[in-house]
């Protein structure tokens, strides 16, 4: 049997390559980057929502499942350049710096995930311009190292304000979808620094909370034991006060019916989840269908979530739209059992 | 005042002609309508409903509250953009009515909110609207406040902008009009200096505006008679607008001579010309 190409290698790619290779398949598991465990690695995710387990202990194991693995073939720092269709799966050219492999292998699992939202593009809110507007993947690193200071002055912040939906339900920038994630991790973050550091004040601005499903318990005990506020309206403009040594939030509180002007020593923007780059390069690459958001489609959203429609080809994660760890971890399983199906036809 | 919603726990409490309607949201805080009123209430909500560019303006609102961050108007006036979509989305012949006698002249149609908007409502729009049906409707509350602005309707009506070149003075507006030179402290150079970093192209177009051509003004006219505009002004105002045609009308008679005359010159100068290209 020719290998099955597990493409990216966050949690989704690592569950299937993991799981392929535990049916005894060999498998070429393919990742751009040089190292394993996709945004969560990339951006050093802290706890993971919802039962706030440290990001290590959750990819730990999946990667341990895969590296030194006999049936896995681990391609770090390498691309898919070719693929073509043979009468039993694909013909692929591997890209590793200069050098050019060709590999003919048996079924594809695209896991080629999502990237953040870029935040300059909401110029409003400063991103860029001032040093202490973050995004919330910059902020994760500095609760992971436990720094969480002011990047402007390298002060403790004293109150810091998460503002939702950045990049996400927004025509303005063509994103009218909802990355599912940025109120659980945004929540999740104001607990954590509430946690370590009661002294900080906590506000969080939103359109909807939607700690969807089980989640909605960490929304809950955010404010129960960690005194997280909530103000339902939209920061519409980031400026600077008190002589530029803090920010100035401008909204509407929505509920109160009435403008709010707010100064922090720190903002977060929660940006959203828009197609990976190599998601877009396996969706032209494959001939994947895509939907209108950019993401892989699959045949049937419902009864086949892994099946790109196109023989051979699977689906897992982010790759079809925004997705948490656990779902992708799910659909790793799913689209590796499928592939291998296909593959030992 | 009538019972906010028709819960059932409380119809005992409806009489059968409240519990008949609609939904309201009077209780929030809105005056009822006059009785007398009423009747042109109902008209102006039921135009609006069916007014071809609600439905192309408003699309949704997920209450964010953006559009009214933006909005200068919220700065210093109980106003909010994002309350006028409410109204127009949800509201009822009720709190139109209200709207329309203060809040919708607060707007200053600068079209922030839409910029806003990201849900791709045209808020200021659908707010033009409103001002368009009361105007058209002659709401006496409409007169009222637009009253002191017939000066500036008639100029922007008859020469098509409120100020023109040959009504600046001087001595008093030194940075304006497009032949001011006068230095500006901020920039450390004078205007003439400045202007030599604006394309060409834009200059023209610059400067030609400031230029009131009776010929322009005409065309002007023209398209606020077939468009409906006058029409909806003599609602408001019947004298004004009479006032108005007046005023074209001694234009379009002197136009008409001047393009007479000049046609007579021409033949005189090269005998008959078959068609007169304006």
């Amino acid at each position: 049997m020719n290998p099955i190409l597990v493409l990216g290698a966050g949690p989704a790619g690592l569950s299937a390559a993991a799981e392929t290779a535990a049916l005894g398949a060999p498998t070429i598991l393919v990742e751009r980057e040089s190292y394993l465990g996709g945004n969560p690695k990339r951006w050093h995710y802290s706890l993971l929502a919802p039962d706030l387990r440290p990001s290590d202990e959750v990819l730990g194991p999946l990667i341990a499942k895969v590296e030194g693995n006999p049936n896995v073939t681990l391609r770090r720092s390498t691309t898919v350049s070719r693929a073509e269709r043979l009468e039993r799966g694909y013909r692929v050219t591997l890209t590793t710096g200069a050098a050019q492999e060709t590999q003919e292998v048996s079924a594809v699992v695209l896991a080629t995930g999502f990237d953040h939202f870029d935040s300059h593009r909401k110029f409003e809110y400063g991103y860029g311009r001032y040093p202490d507007v973050l995004d919330f993947k910059e902020l994760e690193g500095m609760i992971h190292d436990d720094k969480v200071l002011r990047p402007s002055d390298g002060k403790p912040p004293r109150r810091i304000a998460w503002i939702l939906c950045v990049g996400s339900r927004d025509l303005q920038v063509g994103n009218p979808w909802c990355c599912r994630m940025g109120c659980a991790v945004s929540i999740k973050q104001a607990v954590e620094i509430r946690q370590k550091h009661p002294e900080i004040d906590a506000y969080v601005y939103y359109m909807d909370i939607r700690t969807y499903g089980l989640w909605e318990d960490l929304y809950w005990k955010s404010m129960q034991e960690y005194g997280v506020k909530f103000i339902r309206g939209r920061i519409g403009q980031v400026t600077l006060a008190e002589g530029g040594s803090r920010l100035l939030a401008t909204g509407e509180d929505t509920i109160l019916r009435r403008p709010t002007e707010v100064p922090f020593d720190m903002i977060v923007l929660a940006s959203g989840m828009e197609p990976g780059t190599g998601t877009k390069e396996a969706a032209a690459l494959f001939g994947v269908p895509v939907g209108p958001e950019g993401f892989l489609t699959p045949t049937l959203s419902d009864l086949n979530p892994v099946d790109s429609g196109l023989p051979g080809v699977f689906l897992a994660g982010a790759a079809t739209g925004p997705k948490a760890i656990p779902d992708s971890v799910t659909e790793g399983m799913g689209a590796a059992l499928r592939a291998y199906q296909y593959a030992r036809r | 005042m009538t019972i906010v919603a028709h819960l059932p726990h409380r119809a005992r409490t409806l009489s059968e002609e409240e519990a008949a309607a609609p939904p309201s949201m009077e209780l929030t805080g809105r005056r009822p309508i006059a009785p007398e009123e009423r009747g042109l209430a109902e008209t102006i909500y039921t135009e609006f409903r069916a007014d071809p560019r609600h439905r192309e303006f408003v699309l949704g609102c997920l209450n964010c509250g953006e559009c009214t961050t933006g909005c200068p108007a919220a700065r210093f006036y109980d106003f909010s953009p994002r309350e006028m979509l409410q109204i127009a989305e949800n509201g009822d012949a009720t709190t139109l009515w209200d709207a329309i006698q203060e809040k919708i002249w607060a707007c200053c149609q600068c079209y922030t909110c839409n910029m806003r908007c990201r849900f791709g409502n045209d808020i200021a729009g659908i707010i033009s609207v409103m001002r368009e049906l009361s105007v058209r409707h002659g709401v006496a509350s409409t007169r009222a406040t637009l009253a002191p602005f017939g000066r500036s309707l008639t100029l922007l009506m008859t020469v098509g902008t409120q100020v023109s070149s040959d009504m600046i003075q001087p001595d008093f507006f030194r940075d304006w009009g497009p032949f001011a030179t006068g230095s500006d402290r901020a920039w450390g150079v004078g205007a003439d200096v400045m202007r030599r970093a604006i394309p060409s192209d834009v200059l023209q177009t610059t400067r030609s505006s400031w230029e009131v051509s009776v010929q322009t003004s005409l065309e002007l006219f023209r398209i606020y008679e077939e468009t409906g505009v006058l029409d909806m002004l003599r609602g408001l105002d019947p004298d004004l607008t009479e006032m108005l045609i007046d005023i074209i009308e001694e234009r379009r008679e002197e136009f008409e001579e001047a393009r007479a005359r000049f046609r007579d010159e021409l033949e005189g100068m090269r005998g008959p010309v078959a068609t007169f290209r304006g």
